[in-house]
Order: C-alpha cells, then structure tokens, then sequence
C-alpha cells in the first residue's frame, strides 16, 4: 500500500523535472536529510573507525601543541617500555622493526668526506672539493678567500682564532686534561659496587663534552647558543602495529601495539636552529627487518603508566626545541668485559646500536611532536639529530633522520618513507692511562667528536 | 664427611632430579629460542651449565617461569585434584643457531594397496548406510510415522 503511494507520488514528480531541464536534475538547495555514516556508540568496527576519525579530527583541530600532546597521551593502557640500553639479544634489529629505522653502517657520506685533515695546507684543495652542506663548508669557503687574498703562499697554520681548521692539538691536550684530571689526578675512594660508570667515565665524559664545547663555540655559533643538560629526561609514546588483547575485560579486541621509550642520557645539547638534513626525505637507504613475533619475545614487558612526550628539562615554549648531540654512558651492567666472560662479542656492537637508534628515535620524534606533527600529520621536513655512546674508553658515533613518523598500522600501510640511522662501530679513545701519560689516543675519534659539535644548518 | 673447603676433595655425590623436555611451544616463539619443561629445583645456572656440558649446545640466555597446575578439577569424592605445576624455560642459543621443533607426526605417504582398501571401505559403508535409510519418497519421516 505505502508503495503504491509512493509510486502515485513519483509519477507527478518524475514529469515535473522532465519538463523543466531535460537531463540534468537540479540539486537541492540544502540536503534534506543528514548525512547517512556509521553510529558513534554502537559495537561494530564501523562504529570504531567512526570514533577514531572523531578523535584525529579534536586532534587536528587543537589549538596548541600542548592540548594536542595532551590529548595524544590521553588514554592510558598497558604498553611496552622500550629501554635503550638493554641486555637483551639481538636487541637492535627488534627496534629497528619497531621504528621502522634503516642501519646504515659508517657516517653519512657528507660527513666522512667533509671531515678535515689536520695540518693540510692550501685552499686550492678545498676548492677542489664539492660544496657540501656540512659544517666545514661555510668555514671552507671562507677559507679560500680569507687565505688567498693576504698571499697564496701562507700556509694556514692550526690557529685558535682565524684559522678554518680546529686545533687539534689543543683540544687533545684538553681531553687528556680531562681523562688525567678524572683517573689519575684527583684522589678518589674505591667505587662502590656495580658504580663503576657513575665513578670515573661519567664525570670525564661530562668534562670532556664541556670543555669542548666551549672552546668550539667560537666556530660554531649555534654552540654559542645551545642549551647543555645534565641527566636530562627523555620520553615519547608510539603506536606500531595491531595484536589482539589476551586477557582481561577487553579480551578479543585488536588493539594497537603501545610502546613507551623513557631514556636520561648523560649529557644533551639542544640548539635553536635545526641541524641540516643529510639525505632527501624520500630515500630508501636499505630494508627494514620484518618481526613476526609478539615483541614480548625479545623479552619486553607491559606496564601502564603516563604517555609521556618529553625532550629533556623543558616543554613546548623553549627556544632550543631542536635536538644537536646526545651522549650517553653503557652501565655497569652492560660492560665489554661481561659479554667477554659470556662469550657473547658480538652482542657487545648490538648494545651500543640499539642505544643509538631508540634513543635517537625518541629525541628526534619528540622534537617533531613539539613541532606538532604527529602519526595523522606526518613530518614534512627531516629532523636529524646525533648521539654519540661510550662506555667511558670506547666510542661509537650515530647520526639519525627522522623522515616519518606515521607508524600506526593504518598509516604505515601507504607510507613508503623509512628513517635512516648511521652508526660506526666502537673504537677506543686511548689505550690505558698510565703514571700520569695517555697511551695509545687515538686522534680519529676525538676528530669525529668535534666534527659533531661543530655541525650545524647551512645558513650559519 | 669432613667439612668442604674450596679447592679440597669433593667426597659427596649429589643426584639431584635435574631433567630437561624439549617441548613445542604453544605460541610461536623466535627461531633462536628453545622452550624446555625443567625440573622445579634448576636454576637458569643450573640449565646453563647442563646443555653446555652434556649436549655442547651454545646458550646465550636463559628465562625460566613457573607454570601453576590449576586446583579446579574434582573427582568421584568431590575432593580437588591438582595438576602438577612444572618450570618452563626459553632457552636462546648462541653463535646464530636456530631450532624449529620438528614434526613428530606426518603424513605418510600411502601405497596404491592401502589407497585401494580405503575407498572399498569407504564405498561399502556408503552403501550400508544407504540400505538403512528407508523409502526416500517419504522424505527422511520414519516409518512408524501414519496412521
């Protein structure tokens, strides 16, 4: 009956519209009904999906970068903490996988070529060489210009002061002040048990950072205006991949897969202006490992507590947001000699990689976080930070770009951008101390050292 | 037995019930790990030291964890009975090894002689099972069903 009526009803109608524009019907003014989409309360995946759009879209509609941290960490569930510095095995391809990060083993090609002999005289070789957007360029091209016009003849010397190259020989003595100062001079007590770290290499590796960073500011004006913290806080809260809940009241929902990263490296410098990026934001440098497993296998435990999104001692309003170098010291736990002992020496690399690559990924993402980006609005320019991780004798230097930050199952799936770390591989700084003498210092890595301290962005 | 000092003569001999199953991993577990039902007393030492010694199977860590035996059954007196509770422990090997744990029952393959009985006895059932059915014309009602 009501369709017969209704049919009574269309005929009319359906000669109405064919009278007045033969073919096209005219749109209504305004839509008569509202929009027909999936219930917000109901329990069905479209409903779901429906109230993950409401919540991205009170994300992207808030104000500050406060309000949109806040409402990112909102909901507390139990989540995987991610420790940096961790014994477990093979520990760095699992967090590779979960930050989606390619290894590339050595520095960023920039930086190797770009890294400055010692006592090498004449411009005309730096002219030689491309322009790079690294730290020496600037100094480089000023160099050229600076030498060539008093007399080509002049050598530059290794000067404090005019000069483009650092002195090394200063600064090495300044390190060795440090190390002769920390072990051999000062009279300390025996270090108490398992404090080995905080006794002699902790306080070394703070006066070496300081001292240099110091005397490098003069070249590098973004030093001049860093921020360097002691023992500061590290944190940030991420989503990877789906699982299905096991336990519980919410048992047999799919829900995302949380991590947590609270990391306090030693010591943290955090400049105003961020450092270059060192690849296109688009290039795929390698493959990502693929994990098929719970991450609860590496082992990693759940715990449930604050999403915290945090760069160390300040929030949002600071003006040093962006990250420059970390420097963190291996624990106790954690010592060449143990993994020795084991007979484990090739976890003894693993250790320092994993280090760098989840606390690089932390710092780095945090500072994108500040910037408000997030996994719906991803990054549009790289942010690159450095770390540098020792046990107090060995170092390995690591160099992070973070190209995306869309790692959620929905997001990652259409995301063909990967982030990149370069890491080496750990070489001692000196050999043994001894009698008031360094033995064996090995003048590469304190290069490598300053050449990270004097990096900075293209236009200073 | 005089009382032992460190570096004399061990003159006791402990037996302890120190055993180890290799079992198959109800969830999948990385290709390094290895899960074994371990006796209650062993420590992850303990285990260490038993597949390097006896098997010279390089460990690279060990966990253990002990399974609670649920207390819920009951038997013909009403009295609760325990499952027993056993240690589990992931054992992951050293040196790159990996272990996948095999397949302790497969197919196997049949010859044309057993293929050939399996379907006479498959087709003689079939037909047993037919001349039970009744009349198909009264469509599956039982024959004491009328009037």
């Amino acid at each position: 009956m009501a369709a017969l009526g209704a049919r009574r009803l269309l005929r009319p109608g359906r000669r109405w519209f064919s009278e007045t524009v033969p073919g096209a019907p005219s749109p209504p003014a305004s839509p008569l009904y509202p929009p027909v989409v999936a219930s917000i309360t109901a329990r069905s995946k479209a409903a779901k999906l429906r109230r993950l759009q409401r919540f991205n879209e009170r994300v992207h509609a808030a104000a500050t970068v406060e309000e949109k941290l806040r409402l990112y960490g909102k909901l507390q569930r139990p989540k995987y903490t991610v420790y940096p510095q961790t014994f477990a095995l093979n520990a760095d391809r699992w967090y590779r996988s979960f930050t989606k990060t390619v290894l590339v083993p050595g520095m960023p090609p920039t930086a190797a070529a770009a890294k400055p002999p010692v006592a090498m005289a004449g411009a005309s070789s730096e002219t030689g060489r491309a322009p790079e957007p690294r730290a020496e360029a600037p100094g480089v091209a000023e160099a050229p210009g600076v030498a060539e016009a008093p007399g080509a003849a002049k050598t530059p010397e290794p000067s404090a002061g005019a000069a483009p190259y650092p002195d090394i020989g200063k600064l090495r003595s300044l390190a060795c002040d440090a190390l002769l100062q920390e072990s051999f001079y000062q009279n300390k007590k025996r270090p108490f048990l398992y404090r080995d770290q905080d006794h002699t290499p902790g306080p070394f590796l703070t006066q070496l950072v300081s001292t240099l960073a110091a005397s490098l500011s003069g070249r590098n004006p973004l030093l001049a205006a860093s921020s360097l913290d002691l023992n500061p806080e590290v944190n940030y809260y991420w989503h990877h991949g789906k699982e299905v809940v096991v336990h519980g009241h919410r048992k047999g929902r799919v829900d995302p897969v949380r991590f947590q990263i609270d990391d306090s490296p030693h010591l943290q410098i955090r400049v105003p202006k961020q450092l270059p990026e060192v690849v296109p934001l688009e290039s795929d440098l390698g493959d990502v490992p693929v994990i098929d497993h719970k991450p609860s296998k590496l082992p990693l435990f759940k715990k449930q507590y604050e999403n915290k999104v945090f760069i160390g001692k300040t929030k949002v309003a600071d003006p040093c947001c962006y990250g420059h170098t970390q420097f963190h010291l291996l624990p106790d736990k954690l010592k060449r000699e143990r993994f020795i002992r084991e007979r484990l020496e090739d976890q003894i690399e693993v250790v320092y990689r994993s280090n760098g690559i989840a606390s690089l990924f932390a710092w780095t993402a945090a500072q994108a976080m500040y910037q408000g980006f997030w996994n719906e609005a991803d990054v549009t320019r790289p942010f690159v930070s450095q770390a540098v991780v020792t046990d107090g004798k060995y170092f390995a230097f690591f160099c992070y770009q973070l190209n995306t930050l869309a790692l959620t199952a929905e997001t990652i799936k259409n995301n063909p951008r990967k982030n990149i770390c370069w890491g080496t591989d750990s070489k001692p700084l000196y050999d043994v101390v001894e009698d008031g003498n360094v033995k064996g210092f090995n003048d590469e890595v304190l290069l490598q050292l300053v050449h990270f301290l004097l990096n900075r962005p293209k236009e200073l | 037995y005089p009382l032992f000092q460190r570096g004399g003569p061990q003159l006791r001999i402990f037996r302890p019930n120190f055993f180890m199953l290799a079992v198959r991993p109800g969830v999948p577990q990385p290709e390094d790990t290895v899960q074994f039902r371990v006796s209650m007393e062993m420590t992850k030492l303990d285990i260490r030291n038993y597949l390097e010694r006896i098997y010279n199977v390089p460990v690279a860590a060990v966990r253990t964890r002990i399974q609670y035996g649920a207390n819920n059954k009951r038997n013909h007196r009403n009295q609760r009975v325990k499952k027993p509770d056993y240690k589990v422990a992931y054992v992951q090997l050293g040196q790159g090894q990996t272990f996948q744990f095999p397949n302790l029952f497969p197919e196997k393959e049949q010859d044309a002689e057993t293929r050939s009985f399996d379907d006479f006895r498959d087709k003689f059932m079939e037909k047993e099972e037919q001349k039970q059915e009744g009349d198909p014309r009264r469509g599956g009602v039982p024959d004491w069903f009328g009037l």
